[in-house]
């Protein structure tokens, strides 16, 4: 709505405006990160830094991948959106979701066969094995996967000649941003692993972080 | 970096697609706030109206879809069932019977009518989901969502003729 983004936009004329405005369009809505090739706003600093602001104003930013873009929510705006239970997923949906990161990214990744910073996998995890696991219904299930491959969370992997199919993570998780990986990384490590000495060293440096952002708002 | 309420909401607004509010509590700016009687549906709404489709220009693949055609069809059935005053805009709209809709679409399709009844169905809870219709399943009707009031009144025509064309659920019986 030009109320909304007129401060930002008004200043530059018809050409740059329009670019402006396809490349936020472009971040906002693509199913994968768009090379700046294609899109001057997101080429020149200067203009990128506006489209940054035009984001912003929803608590969005920029997220890079070399030489590609794609938005996210900023780390601070996810937090505040996750403690909304409006905003949250249903606990089924969630839980159907891990179940499809340990199968398709964790295990995996433990095997070496994907890199450290990924959350995108070519290895489905089985229908099957999300019925047996997830201990739910199988009503509750196909609805709980309906709705997190509409929100481009899982992706439905087809049967092959050599595999069953599945479910791989969906395109939202090229929109996670760095601290969002690294908080995830963190999290699949205490859930499938809460005696590892590595979950013992992420809750020891939680710990910290928490013991010096309390003095901070003391001091 | 701080966040105001205002940008909150319009992230908020953004993660729940159509978010119901009170019709008399007034749209944080840069939402659209589409009445719904006594209360009001909460729409992100896009610079310079722009609309996803623009993607195409720059062919950028947008979010998938699965069975595109399947959703656009059982949306093309729902509206013809709902948007029956085709010389208004389709937003509010009236609620249909589930049954006729699903009615309309085994007529627009071939082969097994109780499968494509189970596959409509589960569309129309997708569609449900994401705004563009309003599932009532206890009541079993639906009628249009909120995101049609959005449709631009330019952009309206085809859509008419199409319904026009089409067979209505009286029509649709074997």
């Amino acid at each position: 709505m030009s109320e909304l983004f007129g401060p930002l936009l008004d200043a530059y004329d018809e050409r740059r405006r329009a670019e402006l405005v396809a490349a936020y369009m472009a971040v906002e809505h693509a199913a994968a990160p768009v090379p700046e090739v294609r899109f001057p706003a997101l080429r020149e600093p200067a203009l990128r830094r506006t489209v940054a602001a035009m984001l912003a104003l929803s608590g969005r930013t920029l997220i890079r991948y070399g030489r590609e873009w794609t938005s996210g929510y900023h780390d601070d705006v996810a937090a505040e959106l996750a403690a909304d239970p409006a905003c949250a997923p249903p606990p089924q949906d969630r839980a159907v979701l891990t179940l499809v990161l340990v199968h398709a990214v964790a295990i995996p990744r433990a095997a070496g066969l994907l890199d450290e910073d990924t959350w995108l996998s070519p290895y489905p995890a089985a229908a099957d094995e999300l019925r047996r696991r997830s201990q739910l219904p199988v009503g509750e299930l196909e609805a709980a996967l309906r709705r997190l491959r509409t929100a481009g969370l899982v992706t439905q992997v087809k049967a092959g000649a050599d595999d069953a199919g599945g479910y791989v993570p969906g395109p939202q998780f090229h929109r996670l941003t760095p601290g969002a990986r690294r908080r995830l990384q963190e999290e699949l490590i205490l859930a499938a692993g809460p005696d590892s000495p590595l979950a013992a060293a992420i809750r020891a440096r939680r710990r910290a972080a928490r013991t010096a952002s309390d003095e901070g708002e003391q001091a | 970096m701080s966040w105001s309420p205002q940008i909150l909401a319009r992230a908020r607004a953004r993660v729940l697609g159509a978010d119901g509010t009170g019709a008399a509590d007034p749209a944080p700016p840069g939402l659209a706030a589409v009445a719904d009687g006594p209360r009001a549906w909460l729409l992100p709404s896009w610079p310079d109206g722009a609309t996803p489709a623009l993607l195409e220009q720059y062919e950028v693949a947008p979010m998938p879809l699965d069975r595109a055609g399947q959703a656009r069809r059982v949306l093309a059935a729902a509206l013809r069932c709902c948007w029956t005053a085709l010389d208004d805009a389709p937003w509010p709209g009236e609620p249909a019977p589930v049954a006729a809709v699903l009615a309309v679409y085994a007529g627009m399709t071939r082969g097994d009518a109780a499968l494509a009844g189970r596959w409509a169905t589960g569309e129309l809870r997708r569609l449900a989901d994401t705004g563009w219709l309003l599932l009532d399943e206890a009541a079993g009707t639906v009628r249009p969502g909120p995101r049609t009031a959005l449709w631009r009144e330019e952009s309206l025509g085809p859509l008419r003729d199409l319904l026009r064309r089409m067979p209505g659920p009286g029509a649709a019986a074997p």
